[in-house]
């Protein structure tokens, strides 16, 4: 999922102004540009891909981090000042495409593959492995005594527990009403609306009982909590992938073909890792990066 | 006759200030009827020793008795509605009418309202303002010289034995000043209390006083009736004479 | 245009919001000045607390408000989620102008005032609540302003711990980019604080006199 993306989604508009007033200068043809959105995980998966790129290729990778939200990268892709980036599925079939939310991510992949090479002349790679969405997530405790492995296991007891969410979910048409539809939940009382950031440490804390997280968000490993599995599929995927301007792919296959080393390789609990890593022991992305393709692409 | 007020050896210290001392071995009483002057510059310890008799200080040493009776046993704010005192920025409750504040130790007394009103007018007619006129104005609606004698009604509401007043003319203009001056002497007759009046003027001393004292770097360089004030020799009055 | 449709559309759960944060910005402003105002009153009698309790409160005030919420979620009686963690939060940041205000309005009482109070044999406790507050209300009663005005603003944060009041339209609209959201919630506030500001105002000038 694409935590605090649509947020800054008006000052994306602005930065993608500024960026194409003063982008256009640093635009070499000779070199590769990668972009990441304005957020931990992808600046770590612009630094992965771009490590992976120069240690198969040998090109030299310039890197353009934290550029703002969708709409921005987009922009910048479209636009020629970058030549990748990593994008979620279904992110690039909502937010771009513009297409009402499905479940079933293959669909979605081929969707955005399909149109984005006709209409936009950008290629999608193979996704990483990893489906960053929201995460119904309870404590090990609960879980543990109550047998929790699924949503559909949290139905059963959904009476006996309290629910808090973030605004976005409450909101959002793939959010909080038809899971609770597709669930068949119903809470002891309607779920306290609250700060995302917040419903981590009030379930932590015994507050509440149940949140919807991010599912690679570091803070489930941290507060030994658990993400349930959406076993009737209810949440359309998010599978990051890289997206690449179609002119890089013909003109350097070797990069396509590096970044296929990656797909499937990502887990969302490794990515899980990776964050916490970077975002609570304040670890050095490439540091992480380059130990990361170390031990599992030697 | 107990006199209302006998000083003793009395002493202050300023806490912590090593040996500068504020006040040095007063002894001096204040018989009913009886108006001490207290003279000298400023400095020399004629207010210091208005709060050390009505407890706003306490004194180092000595002893203080009120009408026979040692103040250092009582509450201190007991002691002090038996004490009127008179400063002379007056300090009248700018948020209370000029009643309120010349009623104001009856009522921390508990008296009764209408016991209290009537104390109330008849003050005020004996320091000259006209009850009906001034009883439900604000303090802020008077002249210098009236809030003033709103102040030593105020002093007098509880009728102490004893009245404290701090240089009440200091801050008036000249004839006003003058007007008090004599109203006041008409006064102490009449009242019949002990007062001990601080000043710095020796007219004003000499015209009130009954006995004159002259404060020096906290000592009592003199202490005599006007008429020994003026003839003595003792350097320090002459030179206090001839300043002023 | 939008915001009146909306506002038609919701009427019932945008009173109940309203309501919530009147309740929340009241509640909070009451206990404020229970603390705050004897608090004030301590330091004119401990001035060597002066310096440490008003840079304590001034510390506070400084705290983000998620962090502070953070905080204060595992703590026990004034922790967990909801109003009354709110409320606590909101305190905390209500503090400062008041036990300022009311050190500064009674510090500023006429010195011969006071004398003359103590001099007639008024007590501590006869001087405070005869003298030393009264002159001091409209100066204490400015800092109780200030803090509603701006727990009016501040109570909109309340929506961060499920306390409702109007930020909950403004978390709504931020996290959907609904500008018109973000108004409906934000617009009612800023004229509240207007309201509350103008009517203590009244208060205040007939205060101070």
């Amino acid at each position: 999922m694409t935590g605090g993306l649509s947020v800054s989604r008006t000052v994306g508009r602005l930065s993608a102004v500024v960026l194409a007033l003063f982008g256009g200068a640093c635009s070499h043809r000779d070199r590769i540009v990668i972009g990441a959105k304005n957020f931990t995980e992808s600046d770590f998966l612009a630094e992965l891909l771009a490590q992976q790129i120069e240690r198969r290729t040998g090109l030299p990778v310039e890197r353009r981090l934290h550029l703002g939200g969708t709409y921005v990268c987009h922009e910048a892709i479209t636009s020629g000042k970058i030549d990748l980036y990593v994008e979620y599925t279904g992110t690039a079939y909502t937010e771009i495409l513009k297409h009402p939310p499905i479940a079933d991510a293959d669909s979605v992949y081929r969707a955005d593959s399909l149109e984005y090479a006709k209409t936009l002349g950008l290629t999608w790679g193979r996704p990483l492995g990893f489906n960053n969405t929201f995460a119904i997530t309870v404590r090990r405790a609960d879980a543990e005594k109550y047998g929790l492995r699924t949503i559909s296991d949290v139905a059963r007891i959904a009476p006996r527990l309290r629910a808090g969410f973030g605004y976005e979910f409450l909101q959002r048409a793939d959010g909080f009403g038809g899971l609770a539809r597709a669930y068949g939940l119903r809470f002891a009382a309607p779920p306290t609306a609250m700060d995302l950031g917040l419903t981590y440490r009030a379930l932590a804390q015994g507050n509440v009982d149940l949140i919807a997280g991010n599912s690679t968000d570091g803070t489930i490993q941290a507060l030994d909590l658990v993400a349930l599995e959406d076993d009737r599929h209810y949440f359309p995927p998010y599978d990051a992938a890289p997206v690449m301007r179609t002119e890089l792919v013909t003109r350097h296959p070797e990069v396509a073909r590096a970044l296929a080393e990656l797909a499937g390789k990502l887990s969302a609990a490794e990515m899980r890792r990776l964050n916490l890593a970077a975002d609570v022991e304040h670890r050095d992305i490439a540091a992480l990066a380059r130990e990361w393709l170390a031990k599992n692409l030697p | 006759m107990t006199p209302v007020l006998e000083v003793r050896d009395l002493s202050y210290r300023l806490p912590g200030a090593g040996d500068r001392h504020l006040v040095t071995a007063l002894s001096f009483s204040v018989a009913p009827g009886e108006t001490l002057v207290l003279l000298g510059r400023s400095g020399s310890g004629k207010t210091t020793t208005l709060k050390l008799i009505n407890r706003l200080l306490e004194p180092t040493r000595g002893e203080v008795r009120l009408q026979g009776e040692a103040t250092a046993t009582l509450e201190p704010y007991r002691l002090r509605r038996r004490i009127g005192y008179v400063i002379q920025e007056i300090g009248l409750f700018p948020h209370f009418t000029v009643a309120q504040n010349v009623g104001l130790v009856p009522r921390l007394e508990g008296w009764p309202p209408d016991r209290i009103a009537g104390r109330v007018r008849e003050l005020l007619a004996l320091v000259g303002l006209d009850p009906d006129e001034f009883a439900e104005r604000s303090p802020r609606a008077l002249s210098g010289g009236q809030r003033q004698r709103v102040g030593v009604a105020r002093a007098l509401a509880a009728d102490p034995a004893l009245l404290l007043l701090d240089e009440p003319f200091g801050a008036l203009d000249p004839i006003t000043r003058v007007e008090l001056q004599r109203e006041f002497r008409a006064l102490e007759g009449r009242l019949g209390k002990g007062m001990v009046f601080v000043t710095h003027d020796v007219r004003e001393g000499l015209l009130l006083g009954t006995r004159l004292g002259l404060m020096h770097e906290g000592r009592l360089a003199f202490l005599g009736t006007a008429e020994e004030f003026r003839r003595s020799n003792d350097p320090q009055v002459k030179q206090f004479m001839e300043a002023a | 245009m939008n915001l009146l449709r909306f506002y038609g559309d919701h009427a019932r759960e945008a009173f109940g919001l309203l309501g919530q944060h009147l309740v929340l910005v009241g509640a909070s402003t009451f206990l404020a000045v229970l603390i705050g105002v004897p608090l004030g009153v301590l330091l004119t009698r401990r001035p060597a607390w002066r310096g440490p309790v008003l840079g304590l409160a001034n510390v506070f005030q400084t705290i983000p408000s998620l962090a502070l919420f953070g905080f204060l979620i595992p703590l026990p009686f004034l922790g967990g989620i909801g109003a009354r963690t709110a409320i606590v939060a909101l305190v905390v940041y209500a503090l400062l102008p008041i036990v300022r205000n009311t050190y500064v309005g009674i510090s500023g009482v006429d010195p011969a005032v006071r004398e003359a109070g103590r001099g007639m044999g008024m007590t501590d406790g006869q001087l405070l609540t005869m003298v030393e507050i009264p002159l001091g209300l409209g100066v204490i009663f400015a800092g109780v302003r200030v803090a509603t005005v701006v727990g009016v603003g501040t109570a909109t944060i309340a929506a961060a711990i499920g306390a409702g009041g109007l930020g909950v339209y403004i978390f709504r609209g931020v996290s959907t980019v609904d500008d018109t959201l973000i108004l409906a919630g934000a617009l009612p506030a800023a004229i509240l604080a207007l309201i509350a500001d103008g009517l203590l105002g009244l208060i205040e000038r007939r205060l101070a006199r």
